[in-house]
């Protein structure tokens, strides 16, 4: 638009209404501009940087491998997601997972399946009992509901295994 | 609290939206704009009153959003510079029968508009009738005949 000012079309006119032109520049400029800011913000929703897509969708697990989470990175509050929590433990036994952190504090637990045998609560987070299957495997499956604003970070961690740290960010 | 902080937000964001959007997006009414305001209006009213749906909030809500625009109609008449940022000004598209070409472009419009404007106006029948169009600040176009 610069190399274009000194076309007559960018200077003022006084009658019959006083212009202000390098103002109107200004604002078609702010508008070409926010077009892009627009698509760009369309494009990045897509992708998911506003939860569920491939920016946001994380499955993460420890380093022996027997504690994994898959749990959305970006939540926006008041809305709900998923999140599977899978232990490897011994076959046909009972299996202990702690959710710690902030977890609590940012989500509230709507639904938690299958329903653990036995649940305590654990300092600021909680302790679940699962009952494993014949390979050993126990799986959580739980629909969070986002009610904080902001980075909550929590770990999920298992007698005898690593422990998973991840960070979730819950828009407002 | 956050009643209030809502209905700021929701205001701000509009408003910054309109502005991108420019002063034509809903000044002309089409069947097709008319389904869009509707929609808009749903998707902010989820926003503004959440899941909280009492009297108390929503009289909040409006409170809140009258008193901003009451506020900033105010300052508009206070400040020359407040009031241009946010009403903008008018700006001249036809010039004694000839099109400002560069001006159209950047206010996305085309003849055919100007020429709509100037018919159902004016009763005008060709570009050489018109003495000025000009673009107003609420996004209308008025005709000056020659």
């Amino acid at each position: 638009m610069n190399d274009e000012s000194g076309h007559t079309d960018y200077r003022n006119r006084d009658y019959p209404v006083r212009e202000d032109m390098a103002h109107q520049v200004k604002v078609w400029r702010f508008e070409r501009w926010g077009w892009y800011t627009l698509v760009l913000l369309v494009v990045l929703a897509l992708l998911g940087l506003f939860s569920r897509g491939p920016l946001s969708t994380r499955d993460v697990q420890g380093s022996d491998g027997k504690v994994r989470v898959q749990y959305e990175m970006f939540h926006r509050n008041g809305s709900t997601n998923p999140m599977q929590l899978s232990v490897i433990g011994t076959p046909d036994a009972m299996v202990e997972l702690e959710l710690s952190g902030a977890m609590l504090d940012g989500f509230s637990i709507e639904s938690l399946q299958p329903e653990p045998i036995r649940a305590v609560s654990a300092g600021q987070g909680m302790k679940l009992w699962v009952q494993t299957d014949a390979q050993g495997r126990a799986n959580l499956h739980l629909t969070l509901r986002g009610d904080g604003v902001g980075l909550f970070h929590s770990r999920i961690a298992s007698p005898g295994a690593t422990a998973v740290d991840f960070d979730q960010f819950i828009f407002p | 609290m956050d009643s209030v902080l809502r209905a700021a937000a929701m205001y701000l964001a509009l408003m910054v939206l309109f502005k991108i959007a420019g002063r034509r997006s809903l000044a002309e009414l089409t069947t097709f704009d008319f389904v869009l305001l509707m929609i808009l209006g749903e998707a902010t009213q989820q926003a503004l009153l959440g899941d909280d749906f009492s009297m108390t909030n929503s009289m909040l809500v409006i409170v809140t959003l009258i008193a901003i625009d009451v506020g900033l109609s105010l300052l508009k008449q206070r400040s020359q510079w407040v009031s241009q940022l946010i009403d903008g000004g008018p700006t001249i598209i036809v010039e004694n029968g000839k099109l400002l070409h560069k001006r159209l472009r950047h206010a996305r419009l085309i003849e055919a508009d100007v020429m709509e404007a100037a018919r159902s106006s004016q009763g005008i029948e060709t570009l050489d009738q018109i003495k000025f169009a000009i673009l107003e600040r609420n996004g209308k176009i008025s005709v000056i005949a020659m």
